[in-house]
């Protein structure tokens, strides 16, 4: 029987859990015997990939080629990696999303196939420990990951072979691995600060019901930062021979020599280093606590906002506890300013480092299970989604902190006489402007009919479902008929990239794949069938009998491939519906005429993303 | 398959999951009578109680149509929950139901004094927030808080009223208008005393 897993992507380190014959959670060992696995993954110019601690002892040696933090790249855009980020690497951003080129240079890699490296190790070691494949898995992810993070983190697993049932949010796992084993009641803080990004999320834990009432963080803030601003400070005036521009190598010397000395200071009071770095460099250095605690107040004092914030949308004026979680949490300094914050001794009766793990394969094994009848998740949206209107501000659709999964609609109408179509810009986050938020996708409405300003309307639905991604769809309602165009948000990549890299990956063949797509193409087998079942109901007539068996007879072979594991099969018949319907579908279309719309599938423009629409096309709501 | 009552989500013979019926409202999907008062406790309670029996959690290894449905349905509880859980979309969404254009009556409302009461607030608001006053900050989004406190009660009158007069839902769309003016207030102040705290 194949058992379920949890998975811990961190920015740093990942670990991958279990649930045991005990029904108790627990880490299994990912990298030699140790539980942690360093998120680090070398790419030698032989074309070997190694992942992990090895992985991350190559780093001073070869800095290029050595990816650490992918994390913080995940389902970013070109022009979206922060400076302070890019270190020493070299993007290729001229596609869709930033790829960082490794191997000498001769290959590139993008962040969602390096995770998929590290997923695949812990895969592996699952399989080793467990003597069996895994059976589903569940992937952590900050809670605070807007959509095209948690989309690229989700083929990430995909990619890996992985059968991800669900995508948890980091705080939300740790408050199940402590609530399951403290029996803990009330309302609870969970201070989450990673290797590279910060989370808080204020819970209300009753009678095995976790349900999270806020969520705040940054995706850009942690240990890393600590270690970089560290390492900047113990290379002015520690380095031998003086370096006024240090290379890549020296400077991945001195922030794993600065990691060290941080962690040491700890415990220690005062520590002193003489560290060997490449290429002939020495670095001395002496630091006291109270000088590393001046040096890191800046970033650890950035987390207090996020967590006000999160206090007052939850309506929480205090809690009955802080849990503490993530490596960087050692820090003293992070510890007295959590207790300043609350008010209170912060918890830590679990390893910070891997209560995530372990609530993620509670989850994973109560998901794989049908759920289990005293424990249930409700978490919520972390940023706020919307739309862009004219002038570029943002109209929210649906509001941060809401119970997912969720659903809003908004009516929109044209702004110009004859205006036939609208650019639908999907945008997240908290900030007025358009061009401030996070874009999502962008897609363009097309055969409006023309008719004066105002009277078209357009209704825009956003739903998002139990992993936190987005579905867009939206309809035309002048004529009180409803046509549905369903569009994905897909910043990351599509169906069929993900395959041709699957293919190219070597466990490929691996069946657990194959299966995964059968799966996946069977529901959109279904999907197919469903809809054509219910346009025969509605617009039956406009088929002459014979026209319709061909289609029918189609609508068979699809259900039998359905019924086989060919998931290419599948793939080929519904192409095949799709083409004996389309004449169908367009006739539905003319029926229709008032309200047609031949809209895209927001995939075709997810390579161009910065596609823009006329300048008529913008939308103007109707509630304006 | 046979026809399940309304406000029934699983079939009563085969325990199968059942899409959410044409009829359906916030109101009878918690299993409520559609009254606006309402006992938030209760609310609490029978939402948690559905979303146990519901939540995509239990079907991650169901059929992909109970998969979906469960996807729908835990959808729609948790939009019914929102929009119930607060006053004012819980006025408003009755008021859709009684057949009520809340924002055309909203926006045809249009009271001189109200109007200059509210440049007024906002003049306070511009100057509080212009010499970076937290104190006076906080005092005006008290007050506007106050004002929504008894704006609240005075709907909640209304709706308790036994006698129907056709001018009702009208009055009731023009405070909920007069309410978000004062969550404008209240969100902007707040927002305004957030950055006077943080720039110290």
């Amino acid at each position: 029987m194949p058992r379920a897993i949890g998975i811990d992507l961190g920015t740093t380190n990942s670990l991958v859990a279990h649930v045991d014959e005990r029904n108790r959670p627990r880490v299994l060992p990912a990298d030699e015997g140790r539980p942690i696995l360093p998120s680090a993954v070398h790419y030698g110019a032989d074309g070997a990939v190694e992942v992990g601690a090895a992985a991350k002892q190559r780093a001073p040696e070869r800095p290029l080629d050595t990816v650490l933090s992918v994390k913080r790249f995940m389902g970013r855009g070109p022009g979206d990696v922060k400076p302070e980020d890019r270190g020493i690497y070299r993007f290729d951003e001229g596609g869709a999303v930033v790829r960082i080129a490794v191997a000498g240079g001769s290959r590139s890699v993008s962040p969602m196939e390096v995770s998929a490296e590290i997923l695949r190790v812990l895969k592996r070691r699952a399989h080793e420990a467990l003597g069996g494949t895994p059976g589903g898995c569940v992937i952590t992810v900050p809670a605070y990951f807007d959509d095209a993070q948690r989309q690229a983190t989700k083929d990430a697993g995909r990619l890996a072979g992985l059968d991800v049932l669900r995508l948890l949010n980091e705080p939300t796992a740790a408050a199940l691995a402590y609530g399951l084993d403290k029996r803990m009641e009330g309302t609870f803080a969970v201070y989450d600060l990673g290797g590279g990004t910060f989370d808080v999320s204020i819970l209300r834990l009753d009678g095995g019901v976790f349900e999270v009432l806020a969520t705040g963080g940054d995706t850009h803030l942690g240990g890393d930062d600590f270690d970089r601003i560290v390492a900047r400070r113990l290379l002015d005036g520690g380095l031998a021979p003086p370096a006024p521009s240090p290379s890549p190598a020296v400077l991945r010397g001195a922030v794993a020599a600065a990691q060290r000395i941080r962690e040491a200071l700890s415990s220690e009071e005062v520590v002193e280093a003489d560290v060997e770095l490449p290429e002939g460099h020495r670095l001395r250095a002496r630091l006291t606590r109270a000088e590393l605690e001046d040096l890191i107040r800046p970033v650890v004092e950035r987390t207090t906002t996020p967590c006000h914030d999160a206090l007052r949308d939850a309506g929480a004026p205090r809690v009955d506890g802080v849990v503490l979680v993530g490596g960087a949490t050692r820090t003293p300094l992070v510890r007295r300013h959590v207790r300043a914050l609350f008010g209170q001794e912060p918890l830590t009766d679990l390893d910070p480092d891997t209560v995530v793990a372990l609530g993620a394969a509670v989850q994973a094994d109560a998901l794989d299970r049908g759920g289990r009848e005293d424990v249930l998740l409700l978490d919520v949206i972390p940023l706020s989604l919307g739309v862009e209107m004219m002038g570029g501000v943002v109209e929210k659709i649906i509001l941060r902190n809401s119970t997912i999964p969720a659903s809003a609609a908004q009516q929109f109408t044209t702004y110009a006489d004859g205006q036939t179509g609208m650019v639908i810009h999907v945008v997240q986050g908290e900030r007025e402007l358009a061009r401030d938020c996070r874009s999502l996708a962008r897609f363009t409405l097309k055969g409006i009919p023309p008719m004066p300003a105002g009277i078209a309307r357009v209704e825009i639905t956003y739903a998002v479902d139990a992993d936190g991604i987005l579905r867009v769809s939206a309809r035309e309602l002048t004529t009180g008929i409803e046509q549905q165009i369903q569009v994905k948000a897909t910043y990351g990549l599509g169906e069929e990239e993900i395959e041709r890299m699957l293919v190219e990956s070597i466990e490929h063949a691996e069946a657990d794949v194959t299966e995964r797509f059968v799966r996946e193409w069977r529901v959109e087998g279904d999907r197919i069938l469903a809809s054509l079942d219910s346009a025969f109901e509605i617009d039956g007539e406009l088929l002459a009998p014979p026209e319709r068996a061909a289609i029918e007879e189609r609508m068979r072979g699809l259900r039998e491939a359905m019924a086989g594991s060919d998931y290419l099969a599948v793939k080929a018949w519904i192409e095949s519906v799709d083409a004996a319907s389309k004449e169908f579908a367009e006739r539905r279309m003319n029926k229709h005429v008032a309200m047609a719309m031949a809209g895209h599938r927001v995939e075709e423009f997810a390579e161009h993303p910065r596609v823009t629409g006329s300048k008529e096309d913008d939308l103007e709501n109707q509630d304006g | 398959m046979a026809d399940v009552p309304e406000g029934t989500a699983f079939c009563p013979s085969c325990r199968k999951i059942q899409p959410v019926g044409r009829n359906e409202d916030h109101f009878s999907l918690l299993g409520l009578a559609r009254e606006y008062a309402l006992d938030p406790r209760d609310v609490e309670r029978r939402f948690r109680d559905l979303s146990r029996l519901l939540h995509p959690d239990r079907f991650a290894r169901a059929e992909p149509r109970e998969r979906r449905l469960s996807l729908d349905r835990a959808t729609r509880l948790n939009d019914a929950c929102r929009a119930l859980r607060d006053w004012r979309q819980r006025a408003g969404y009755l008021l859709k139901l009684a057949g009520t254009d809340v924002f055309a009556e909203g926006r045809t409302f249009a009271d001189p004094d109200f109007l200059e009461e509210q440049l007024e607030w906002r003049e306070q608001l511009a100057f509080a927030t212009s010499n970076a006053d937290a104190d006076r900050l906080a005092r005006i989004a008290a007050e506007a808080r106050e004002r929504l406190r008894r704006i609240e009660d005075e709907v909640a009158r209304r709706f308790a009223d036994e006698r129907w007069y056709s001018d009702l839902n009208v009055d009731i769309a023009r405070r909920l208008s007069r309410a978000r003016y004062y969550d404008n207030i209240v969100a902007d102040a707040e927002r305004a005393s957030a950055a006077v705290r943080t720039a110290r």
